[in-house]
């Protein structure tokens, strides 16, 4: 495992410097909050905890997908991801790196979601943002984990861009019922525990494309 | 006996009408060195790209230690080292990072002291903490050949290595092979004409219109013969050759 | 052989369909609630189990696929999935035009038909593959990971939707989709147009496949005149 130490070190060290991935999924996540509120014109307060549930995972979605195609594309420049894919390193500790690097960024970036989304839809900084935690760390998971595989594909194809969020979002369903469900619970005071079956749903779904990464990223990856 | 490091059986590449490599056979043994020629298009990196595993060809076998190089095994990945026209570097990286990085990749421990007399082996020493993005061509390639024979491969497939390095860099780039081939490492070089830097002794080879084609080694020229009847004349032959 | 096999698939279709087109609309009694329109339910569960169970065979195809690495494997892939979205469609098609006179709406929310349409959204992104690519190994590799991570998505799906649906109670009343059936009537109807879209969509299948088939011996012969040609500047 010593080269997923090395892969996931490299990519936090690149992103400080360069920084494109959080800027770019900070800066969208924060556009389409902005969108979101013209668009449903929240009364805002604990009683709209279901649209400000939504429109978080709206925005966590998108700017998600719109985010990873980046990720892979940077280490296509210069031809590294053929030089990773050459040197003896497995595919699949390739994928853990690559999905603890998205992972990593998207749950900063929903961190800078919720803050924003607090100020937007006058809710106040308590411990239902905690209750918040569970189901935005799970889902971020399982979304970096989708991903990260579809982005390997999406990569190699013209207009990839364009099919990386057509086969992403429907595949997601599962954890976007969820998160929003568990996010509307939180945000209205609920118990964590009301919540249950979602962070259930939440971690099978993580479980589900945590495995079929790690076992089918190497056809994802390609060969050349 | 054991495989030869670099093989090719049959090899074909087509892309519809078009073949790119028609029934190469070459084999590369421990410590030979071969160098193939040709014009743009002729080949030479769709045939370098299939030694080194990357892609299928369509017919025929591209081996490296007697396995199909595009399912190599992670042991004999290690063993492999690859300079390509694309540097394989990090541009926000500094040179030492990157191969500090590609050591960590290839299981070396403690890299430290190696990456640093690399550093100084290619000249790179005043830049060696400077990021990539701002290197030169000629700087780049002078890494990529420290990142390439880092891991002492066994087998060094190089594409066109001596284009982007001046009279210098050439000489160092030469110096390097003739030390790889030393200690045993099978070599592959393309270049665009024949002439070989720094005499090194590789058995020259041209890609014409798809096929591997042995030249005179002792003129480094291509005899000129008619070929009226069809046969192998000449020097011109195109042969499964044991270098 | 194979030929003759399609032929044979097509012409039991077609006495299948026959079968299933009379019972449907002239045999079975019109269900008490419902009224007429309730017959469509014959032909649109007969295309949901299509639809599902072909994408079960992209997916199988798939694993066998990078398994084993033979291109028939890839063609069944595909053509499931092309036969898939086919019966998807309808599935959605025939699903709108029952709701609207029974409910008053184009588009229910309950879940079988929100499941669908994730499911129609997933076979339009795995053709989006196969057009993007082109035809190559890497492509067929990379449609069968879609393929089976898709395919393994789906029982989570219909577990969420559920779930989902069960906390919004449904604007309309879900209905009933197999069970209810109190005439045995009905049921051998409902059989026989299953039977029948089976049928339909093998046949496809074939015929498709052949096309395909022949396609990869055209690329085969292109080659083929490539390297003549090749051969012939040579001398």
């Amino acid at each position: 495992m010593a080269g997923f130490a090395a892969i996931l070190r490299k990519d936090l060290r690149l992103e400080l410097r360069a920084g494109e991935s959080v800027l770019t999924l900070v800066a969208l996540a924060l556009l389409i909050l902005v969108v979101m509120v013209f668009a449903l014109n929240p009364a805002g307060g604990a009683r709209d905890a279901g649209t400000a549930a939504g429109a978080l995972w709206v925005a966590l979605i998108f700017a998600g997908t719109m985010g990873a195609t980046r990720s892979l594309a940077a280490e296509r420049e210069n031809g590294c991801l053929r030089a990773l894919l050459l040197s003896p390193v497995d595919r699949a500790t390739l994928f853990c790196a690559k999905l603890t690097a998205a992972f990593i960024f998207m749950a900063i970036a929903e961190a800078a979601a919720v803050f924003v989304l607090v100020l937007f839809f006058n809710l106040d900084f308590d411990a239902r943002l905690l209750r918040l935690g569970p189901s935005l760390a799970l889902g971020a998971l399982g979304f970096a984990a989708l991903v990260t595989l579809l982005a390997a594909i999406a990569g190699r194809l013209r207009a990839g861009d364009l099919l990386l969020p057509l086969l992403a979002v429907p595949m997601f369903v599962p954890a976007l019922i969820a998160g929003v469900k568990g996010g509307e619970l939180a945000l209205a005071g609920s118990p964590l525990g009301a919540a249950a079956q979602w962070l259930k749903l939440l971690a099978a779904f993580d479980v589900l494309f945590l495995s079929a990464g790690y076992l089918l990223f190497e056809y994802a990856i390609g060969d050349d | 006996m054991t495989a030869p490091p670099i093989e090719a059986r049959g090899l074909e590449q087509s892309f519809g009408f078009t073949p790119v490599l028609r029934d190469v056979n070459l084999r590369v043994e421990p410590g030979a060195g071969v160098l193939i020629c040709g014009r743009n298009g002729a080949g030479k990196s769709t045939l370098l790209s299939l030694l080194a595993g990357l892609g299928t060809p369509t017919a025929g076998e591209a081996l490296l230690f007697g396995s199909p190089s595009n399912r190599l095994a992670p042991a004999l990945r290690r063993r492999l080292g690859l300079l390509s026209h694309q540097s394989f570097l990090y541009p926000n990286l500094t040179a030492r990072e990157n191969l500090t990085f590609f050591c960590a990749l290839y299981r070396i421990h403690n890299p430290a002291p190696l990456v640093q007399s690399w550093i100084e082996r290619v000249g790179l020493a005043a830049a060696a903490e400077e990021r990539v993005r701002g290197f030169s061509r000629g700087m780049e390639q002078r890494l990529a050949l420290a990142r390439a024979l880092l891991p002492t491969p066994d087998v060094l497939l190089m594409d066109e290595p001596f284009t982007a390095l001046d009279p210098e860099g050439a000489a160092l780039a030469a110096a390097l092979v003739r030390e790889a081939l030393a200690r045993g490492c099978a070599v592959l070089l393309t270049a665009h004409q024949v002439a070989q830097p720094g005499s090194l002794a590789l058995a020259p080879y041209e890609l014409v219109r798809g096929r591997l084609v042995r030249l005179d080694a002792a003129l480094n020229l291509r005899d000129s013969a008619p070929s009226g009847s069809g046969g192998a004349e000449g020097s011109r032959r195109n042969s499964p050759t044991v270098v | 052989m194979n030929h003759k096999a399609a032929t044979l698939t097509g012409l039991l279709t077609l006495a299948l369909m026959l079968l299933a087109l009379f019972m449907v609309f002239d045999w079975v009694p019109t269900e008490a609630e419902q009224g007429i329109v309730q017959r469509i339910f014959y032909f649109h569960v007969a295309c949901a189990w299509v639809s599902f169970a072909a994408f079960g065979l992209v997916a199988l195809c798939g694993i066998f696929y990078l398994w084993l690495g033979h291109e028939i494997f890839d063609e069944l892939g595909y053509t499931a999935a092309e036969a898939g979205m086919v019966f998807c469609t309808l599935v959605l098609i025939t699903g709108s035009i029952w709701a609207k006179p029974i409910w008053g709406t184009w588009w229910t929310w309950d879940s079988r038909l929100t499941t669908t349409l994730i499911l129609w959204l997933l076979y339009g992104g795995y053709l989006m593959l196969r057009a993007m690519g082109g035809d190559s190994p890497q492509t067929a590799r990379f449609a069968a990971v879609v393929g089976i991570v898709a395919a393994a998505d789906v029982p989570v799906i219909i577990v969420s939707v559920r779930l989902w649906r069960t906390i919004h109670p449904a604007v309309l009343v879900t209905r009933q989709g197999g069970h209810g059936l109190e005439d045995p009537r009905m049921v051998a109807t409902l059989l026989v147009s299953l039977a029948a879209f089976t049928a339909l969509m093998v046949w496809l299948l074939m015929l498709r496949i052949a096309l395909l088939r022949a396609g990869a011996r055209l690329r085969g012969l292109a080659r083929e005149v490539g390297l003549a040609r090749a051969a012939v500047q040579d001398l």
